[in-house]
């Protein structure tokens, strides 16, 4: 089974190096802006998390892309975009419920997670584990079970 | 099957154009019409290539021609060359405004002549703007006229109103020739101006309505009342997380 990132916000600290790791991989360069993971600190509760692709099952970037250049990768199960496909339509971005799909006007493509090939590096860099890559029912076991419901909720409540 | 391509024997799918076929074996062919999304139009002839069947030679483009027989195929002959090179000449006449097709009359060496040019003139009739805007599910833009006077245009020269502005035909342009404006919160494209969609929250202007009711339209996601921009729309994500982080704690 394809593996999933998970997300712990309690273990957080806000230190962004998820950012900068992911902008660096992809543009080359080390700016927040151009990365497709974000991080929102909330410092007056003292709550931090990134907010990243959920490489949706039915994902609406690709249901709204009008030439098929948002395709699931069948290894990774990450939903790539075809560069030489795309039409710049950015129909993708607007549809995407997480706004995890943005435009890049830098390189000109339309630009999300692509789970680095499955080998995602904001895991390899997070100092604190709070990104992690793992298979989806691991994840959803014991103790974060409930919470993982939880989040669900809240992501469905988002769609 | 297998064919011919320069001297060598490469494999290729039954169907599939030369172009394709040239692409996966990493030979290269230039070409202006050709996209990824719909193929070749031959309508450039920049991807012109020499073929040899039973004995007789002719010119085909690449980006149509599809393999059905043992062929062979030349991809840079003399012949080949002088007519990319008359190719990129003639095209550069259509559009001496053109900064892309400025730089292939140089790469090409090309010879300037007397042919009548319109020194403004940026549009080389690719169509690939028309396509994208077909491929889309706008048609909201086309081919008219015949011969010399042939253009790209909205009907009847107004505001069509199938356009929703996402500017699609103005990124695929090769040649940069369809002008998009965007003064305050106006975009003007086609004889047309919409009016850019804010972001509820912090007032960006992401979108037009129009594109953004036709996103709706087609996907029920994204129709929720908000009209939030990527950013926003990440974060009432995170808020979310941190509502329910406070209610477990
Ligand atoms: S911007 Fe590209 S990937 Fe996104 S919907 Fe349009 S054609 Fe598809
Ligand atoms: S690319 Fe083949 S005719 Fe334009």
């Amino acid at each position: 089974m394809e593996k999933i990132l998970v997300v712990q916000p309690e273990k957080c600290t806000g230190c962004r190096t998820c950012e900068l790791v992911c902008s660096f991989v992809h543009t080359g360069e080390f700016n927040p802006l151009r990365s497709r993971i974000t991080v929102f600190n909330f410092e007056k509760v003292g709550l931090a998390t990134p907010i990243v692709c959920q490489q949706c099952s039915v994902a609406a970037c690709m249901e709204v892309c009008p030439v098929g250049a948002i395709t699931r990768d069948e290894e990774t199960g990450a939903m790539l975009v075809s560069h030489d496909r795309c039409l710049r339509c950015k129909m993708c971005t607007i549809a995407c419920p997480f706004g995890a799909t943005i435009y890049d006007p830098v390189s000109d493509i339309i630009s999300k997670c692509d789970l680095c090939g499955g080998d995602p590096q904001c895991v390899q860099y997070c100092p604190s584990g709070a990104i992690t890559y793992q298979d989806p029912i691991k994840a959803n076991l014991a103790k974060r079970k409930n919470y993982a419901e939880k989040l669900r909720v809240v992501y469905e409540e988002v769609v | 099957m297998q064919i011919i391509i320069d001297g060598k024997k490469i494999d290729a799918v039954y169907g599939d154009t030369i172009l394709e076929t040239c692409r996966k074996a990493d030979i290269y062919i230039p070409t202006l019409c050709y996209h990824e999304a719909f193929g070749g139009q031959g309508r450039c002839r920049l991807c012109m290539v020499e073929l040899e069947k039973e004995g007789q030679k002719k010119m085909v483009a690449a980006c149509t021609y599809p393999i059905t027989e043992k062929i062979e195929v030349r991809t840079s002959t003399p012949l080949i060359k002088k007519t990319r090179r008359n190719i990129i000449m003639l095209l550069y006449k259509r559009a001496p405004n053109s900064l892309l097709l400025q730089k292939l009359f140089r790469e090409y060496e090309c010879q300037d002549n007397s042919l009548k040019e319109d020194p403004a003139e940026r549009c080389i009739l690719c169509n690939l703007c028309v396509q994208a805007c077909q491929e889309i599910g706008s048609n909201a833009i086309s081919l008219i006229m015949r011969g010399t006077d042939k253009r790209v245009a909205s009907p009847y020269d107004e505001a069509s109103e199938a356009c929703t502005g996402c500017g699609a035909c103005a990124l695929i342009c090769p040649t940069a020739a369809i002008e998009m404006v965007e003064e305050g919160n106006k975009r003007s494209i086609w004889n047309k101006t919409f009016e850019l969609l804010a972001c509820e929250r912090c007032g960006k202007l992401y979108t037009t309505k129009e594109q953004w009711e036709f996103t709706a339209k087609k996907n029920n996601a994204c129709a929720s009342d908000r009209q939030l921009c990527e950013s926003c729309r990440k974060k009432a994500v995170a808020e979310k997380i941190k509502a329910y982080q406070a209610a477990e704690h």
